[in-house]
């Protein structure tokens, strides 16, 4: 297995290290993304200062935070369909099939690589957080951060394993892409409070596990909410692992089959 | 003689892509095409199998489906006892199929970067990787294997196309039309090659899908003519001669009599 993942990563690393100014270009887009919010905050910030009451920060400490930890659990749950997307693309995806490496393996695999670019693009947003704009993280919370972090990655991962198997079969045109990516961001308390929105939406966002994981983040993170004081947002992140791990892995030996059948695996 | 390959009453159908319409029912019904019909055979160890047939007579899929990436309709596979969609991994081992297929490599990797990265998903360690490799490489008279496969010519990247179908040493090999964009004196190394070489020394057992009679005379110990997903005819030169009457006929005739095509 370990071999497996190490290929995956060597070969991605080699593959995007091959276009040089990619990276350059990541890090300017962290940096041009923070200092829109920055300004965004300076305009509009005061007028939401009561939403945010009950996380003691300004709009632009709550949205960093939310930004970094969205840009890695986010990436992290697009990453298994981008891959495989990429690998039909390239005409890959047959060749890597063809091998006996177990399925889960090669699936987790084609994810590393993409999980660790995520972690430094979240890396760097706290980093530019700290020392361009001085954003306090001094009262975090790292037990409760971890396990925020552990349970969002697993939950998260299993959305991105179900949104693959949609690529597998589909092609483009997927829903969860979509979900994830544009869905999620409105509802979900990454760019402003959930409490700014109707009274219909908030009920939406109770069904994304990305709401529950980004108020305990920023509790944990600025007000160094202990796990039981998260009580109810822990649970309900484990509970969507418990529910949606095994259940993506089983829709994605589903696809996986479909696709067989219907001879598509190498299209795109 | 001890078979290595037994296909039994292999059955495939396509039908249009996948789409959510169609999964939801709401598609029009649409045709399907029969891809094979009832095929069974079965091949010996260290025998070379040519299959002919016209384009869209199942030749691919075949080899897809021996493969374990296509699933058949109905029917049963055993590769070294091992059977298709029960024990995939384990027969994924045995197995080295190449396709008629230039994308299915990373073109921004050398050549030696690709064959390293395909032997891991084949389980062979760093030490047997860096021997095969420097082996297979060394087989084939490849001198550019550090330079980035985009820049390759398509005979190149064939060499490491058979390079990474055979990097894991299986006993069964799925050649889909081998010399195909290859320029002569390659495509008689490449043949020599598998004949004598893997054929011959090492026992492998080859089945390779080929439009070239030529080709298979030189090449095959079996042929099978297949058209429209159906077998018309299996056997050596002689048994398809008898089969067919025609005791002096060549491959191309006999093609021509099963198939009634009007050319070669």
């Amino acid at each position: 297995m370990f071999r497996t993942a190490f290929a995956f990563l060597k070969k991605d690393f080699l593959v995007e290290s091959s276009y040089r100014l990619s990276f350059l270009f990541n890090i300017f887009t962290v940096l041009v993304s923070v200092l829109s919010y920055f300004f965004i905050d300076r305009l509009f910030g005061q007028t939401i200062v009561s939403h945010l009451e009950e996380f003691g920060v300004n709009y632009f400490s709550y949205v960093l935070l939310a930004m970094a930890f969205f840009s890695y659990i986010g990436i992290g749950a697009g990453s298994f369909s981008s891959q495989i997307h990429n690998e039909q693309v390239q005409g890959t995806l047959e060749a890597i099939l063809l091998s006996p490496a177990k399925i889960y393996t090669i699936l987790f695999s084609m994810g590393l690589w993409n999980l660790i670019n995520a972690a430094i693009e979240m890396a760097l947003y706290i980093i530019f957080g700290v020392y361009l704009f001085h954003i306090d993280f001094s009262k975090i919370n790292i037990l409760s951060s971890g396990i925020i972090m552990l349970l969002s990655i697993s939950s998260f991962n299993a959305l991105g394993i179900i949104s693959a198997s949609f690529t597998l079969l589909f092609k483009r045109g997927n829903p969860f892409n979509w979900i994830v990516g544009t869905m999620e961001g409105l509802i979900s308390g990454v760019y402003f409070p959930i409490t700014i929105l109707p009274d219909w939406l908030q009920f939406l966002a109770q069904f994304f596990p990305i709401t529950y994981a980004i108020r305990a983040i920023e509790l944990a993170v600025y007000r160094n909410y202990t796990i039981m004081q998260l009580q109810r947002e822990i649970t309900f992140l484990a509970l969507f692992s418990l529910i949606l791990a095994p259940l993506s892995l089983r829709i994605f030996s589903l696809s996986l089959k479909k696709a067989r059948k219907y001879a598509t695996l190498g299209q795109y | 003689m001890e078979s290595i390959v037994t296909v039994s009453g292999i059955t495939k159908e396509f039908r249009p892509p996948l789409s959510l319409r169609s999964l939801l029912g709401l598609a029009a019904k649409n045709i399907t095409i029969q891809a094979l019909d009832n095929l069974s055979f079965g091949l010996s160890r260290g025998k070379i199998l040519g299959i002919l047939g016209p384009n869209g007579a199942g030749k691919t899929t075949l080899l897809k489906i021996i493969a374990t990436l296509i699933l058949p309709d109905q029917g049963d596979i055993i590769v070294n006892g091992y059977h298709t969609g029960k024990d995939d991994e384990k027969l994924k081992s045995f197995v080295g199929l190449i396709l008629d297929e230039e994308r299915s490599f990373y073109w921004r990797l050398t050549g030696r970067q690709n064959l390293d990265f395909f032997a891991a998903l084949y389980g062979l360690n760093k030490e047997n990787t860096r021997r095969r490799i420097d082996e297979l490489l060394d087989l084939f008279e490849v001198d550019y294997a550090d330079k980035r496969f985009d820049s390759y010519s398509t005979g190149m990247k064939r060499k490491f196309a058979l390079m990474r179908g055979i990097i894991h040493n299986p006993e069964l090999i799925l050649l889909d039309e081998p010399t195909k964009s290859l320029d002569y004196p390659s495509a008689v190394y490449l043949r020599n090659f598998i004949r004598d070489k893997l054929v011959k020394k090492e026992a492998k057992t080859v089945i390779f899908t080929s439009h070239h009679m030529d080709e298979a005379m030189e090449f095959a110990d079996i042929f099978m003519i297949l058209r429209k997903g159906t077998i018309l005819g299996m056997g050596t030169l002689d048994e398809l001669r008898t089969f067919v009457d025609k005791p002096a006929a060549g491959l191309g005739e006999i093609f021509i009599t099963l198939t009634k095509s009007r050319y070669v």
